[in-house]
């Protein structure tokens, strides 16, 4: 599904990724540790389309396709989803609305008609219960007044909605207390289906008690250095990165 | 300076209602000076190119009405209708109010009125419409009463080298509450001057709400002046869209002449190509216990040019007054560019005055976001546009209205 090759990435002058590689097969869940800085939202980042970045050398590959060519809509429509760190606040545009406008969006990128109203709110009334957020919440503006775990389970109520074929989570359970760390992995782990791959992105091994990775890998200095199951989680709660 | 005006007033023509005020306008050119960029008011935007044309008045327009504008502007909206044809009242295509209470006629029509603003006497463009001012709309409400529609007052700017003159009174007597729209068009072909004062007197607890509206094509120098005088406990609402527009100046002056009174104008302008908007509004709190609310919200595209200059003045005797300004601003492409300038005088010293003004670009990380859910950057942008501009569009009261401004702005920019 996604094929990352020899990656290196800089911000200005600052090179932050150096040579990563990584492969991710359908139905998978890959977890990516590592200490700050190490270049984890980098490669998010990357991977999503962010125009910061440049890509100085390496390739991307989604389902055959050169990601790096295709800018952030495209790469959403092709079915990529990130889960934002700091998911943004859009005043003035309600989160039904810009749900409506993504959906439609990827619908008129397959050829489809835009999605009739009734379903459409039928697939809000059961996503939003998928991740318990408040009806409120649905009609507001995008992210504004929310708190920080309800912009949480917002970013998975959009997955929800978006179906995509893989879902890159960019600490997602920063900021979130246990109830709503248990409400968000709850969301991911019912859209886990053997065609859906995730990458989760994360400091704590706490999540990776919640959703359980099939590969747990270290970044650091820019390159994934070590790689192994969910036990590897484990082993670095325990003894810090400074072990590896 | 007067000598460089002579050329450029040479043609027009003076009608012979209204002498005082007329007579006080040719007084005033004789001294008042043709606005250079040396003068603060007018730094920002030049006229220059407006005194190389020499404009000729009409008295009478007997001549078909253009296929490409329609005569109700808002057609849907349930209102009555005065419209103007270069500064000329055409009554054929105007309904006007008949209603106890309520005396509503071309200015023509309603003898010599006086007016209280003194702006012939500070402006050379003001002198100008005091002395060569055609016709307009002649308002009064009595006590109490509420009309029951809206009045749209439409101008039609239609040829080459027009002076479009209008000069309105609106009077609305204590608890009385009248809505006006106030809209300009031009032909595309059209080149020239409109230039319109409006004067409105608003009682005690009386509510005057003016939704005012530029959608002009061709090449029109635009001033219009508002002069509204506020009595105590009375509501003025006003909102100002410049959708098209060569070259666009709107002058608002709020008087707050009594105690408590509430005052609440926005407006928005997002031109394009070399398109030329200047706002300039003056919030004067003269008495004790008044609210007021500014809200302009500006994006410049192309190679536009835009000024927001806002004055609030809080006297010595307004204690209590609680006023806020805001204004922001995106320019959108490298050659655009806005001035902006809030300016505050406040002479009490138990008020509540805030204001904000900024200058900036798209927040690109809203556009990320939005991108990065599948939405292409046409549509993300013009969500933020809607969204920018959503909280001064929702202050239109009348649903009507606000979809016909909007999908105005819409076809023009292309959403």
């Amino acid at each position: 599904m996604l094929k990352i090759k020899n990656l290196h990435a800089q911000v200005g002058e600052h090179q932050i990724l150096k040579g990563l590689d990584l492969e991710v097969m359908p139905g998978e869940v890959h977890a990516i540790m590592g200490p700050n800085g190490s270049g984890k939202s980098t490669l998010a980042s990357v991977l999503s389309g962010r125009d910061l970045y440049e890509v100085t050398e390496g390739s991307v590959e989604f389902e055959g396709k050169d990601l790096l060519d295709l800018d952030a809509s495209d790469r959403a429509r092709e079915g990529l989803f990130l889960a934002f760190q700091y998911p943004v606040e859009i005043p003035g545009v309600s989160n039904i609305n810009f749900m409506r406008a993504a959906l439609n969006g990827k619908r008129a990128h397959k050829g489809l008609d835009p999605i009739k109203g009734k379903d459409f709110l039928a697939k809000v009334k059961e996503c939003g219960e998928l991740v318990e957020l408040d009806g409120r919440l649905r009609d507001r503006s995008v992210n504004e007044g929310f708190s920080g775990g309800e912009k949480k389970r917002n970013e998975i109520f959009q997955m929800a909605m978006l179906e995509p074929k893989l879902a890159i989570l960019d600490e997602t359970d920063s900021g979130l207390d246990i109830d709503a760390l248990r409400v968000v992995s709850k969301g991911v782990n019912a859209m886990r289906t053997p065609d859906r791959s995730f990458i989760v992105i994360t400091h704590y091994q706490r999540l990776l008690d919640h959703i359980v990775p099939d590969y747990v890998h270290v970044l650091s200095g820019g390159k994934i250095v070590k790689t192994g199951g969910p036990e590897l989680a484990m082993e670095l709660e325990e003894k810090g990165y400074d072990w590896i | 300076m007067t000598g460089s005006s002579n050329n450029f007033v040479s043609k027009f023509t003076s009608q012979d209602n209204n002498s005082s005020i007329r007579n006080a306008g040719f007084e005033a050119l004789e001294y008042l000076p043709v606005p250079t960029r040396k003068s603060e008011r007018w730094k920002y935007s030049p006229i220059t190119k407006l005194l190389s044309h020499t404009l000729s008045t009409k008295e009478s327009d007997n001549t078909v009405w253009p296929q490409e504008i329609s005569p109700n502007p808002v057609p849907h909206l349930n209102a009555y209708l005065i419209v103007f044809r270069n500064g000329v009242f055409i009554s054929s295509l105007s309904d006007l109010p008949v209603a106890e209470g309520v005396v509503c006629s071309p200015m023509s029509s309603a003898g010599d009125q006086v007016f209280a603003n003194t702006y012939h006497k500070t402006e050379w463009v003001g002198a100008i419409n005091a002395a060569y001012h055609q016709d307009g709309l002649y308002l009064r409400v009595e006590k109490n009463v509420v009309l029951d529609r809206p009045i749209i007052i439409h101008h039609l700017t239609d040829g080459a080298d027009v002076a479009c003159f209008p000069r309105h009174l609106i009077s609305i007597a204590e608890g009385a509450e009248v809505e006006v729209v106030v809209w300009s068009s031009a032909t595309s072909e059209s080149t020239g001057m409109y230039n319109g004062v409006l004067e409105a007197h608003v009682a005690s607890n009386a509510h005057l709400k003016i939704d005012k509206v530029c959608n002009e094509d061709g090449e029109v120098f635009h001033f219009s002046h508002e002069q509204i005088i506020q009595e105590s406990t009375s509501k003025y609402s006003m909102n100002t869209f410049t959708i098209k527009g060569y070259w666009v100046r709107n002058e608002l002056n709020i008087l707050s002449n009594g105690a408590g009174t509430d005052s609440v104008f926005n407006g928005t302008f997002m031109p394009t190509g070399s398109e030329h908007v200047d706002n300039h509004t003056t919030m004067d709190h003269a008495h004790p216990d008044g609210t007021s609310s500014e809200l302009y919200r500006g994006i410049m595209y192309d190679k536009s040019t835009g000024i927001f200059n806002g004055k609030i003045f809080v006297r010595k005797d307004a204690q209590r007054t609680n006023a806020f300004q805001q204004n922001t601003n995106i320019v959108a492409d490298k050659g655009a560019s806005i001035n902006a300038k809030p300016e505050l005088e406040i002479y009490a010293d138990d008020v509540k005055c805030s204001h904000g003004c900024t200058v900036g670009q798209f927040d690109n990380e809203a556009l990320f976001y939005l991108m990065s859910r599948g939405i292409d950057l046409k549509s993300a942008k013009s969500l933020l546009v809607r969204a920018f501009v959503g909280d001064v569009l929702n202050s239109v009261k009348s649903e009507d209205l606000r979809n016909k401004i909007m999908n105005l702005y819409s076809e023009k920019h292309n959403w």
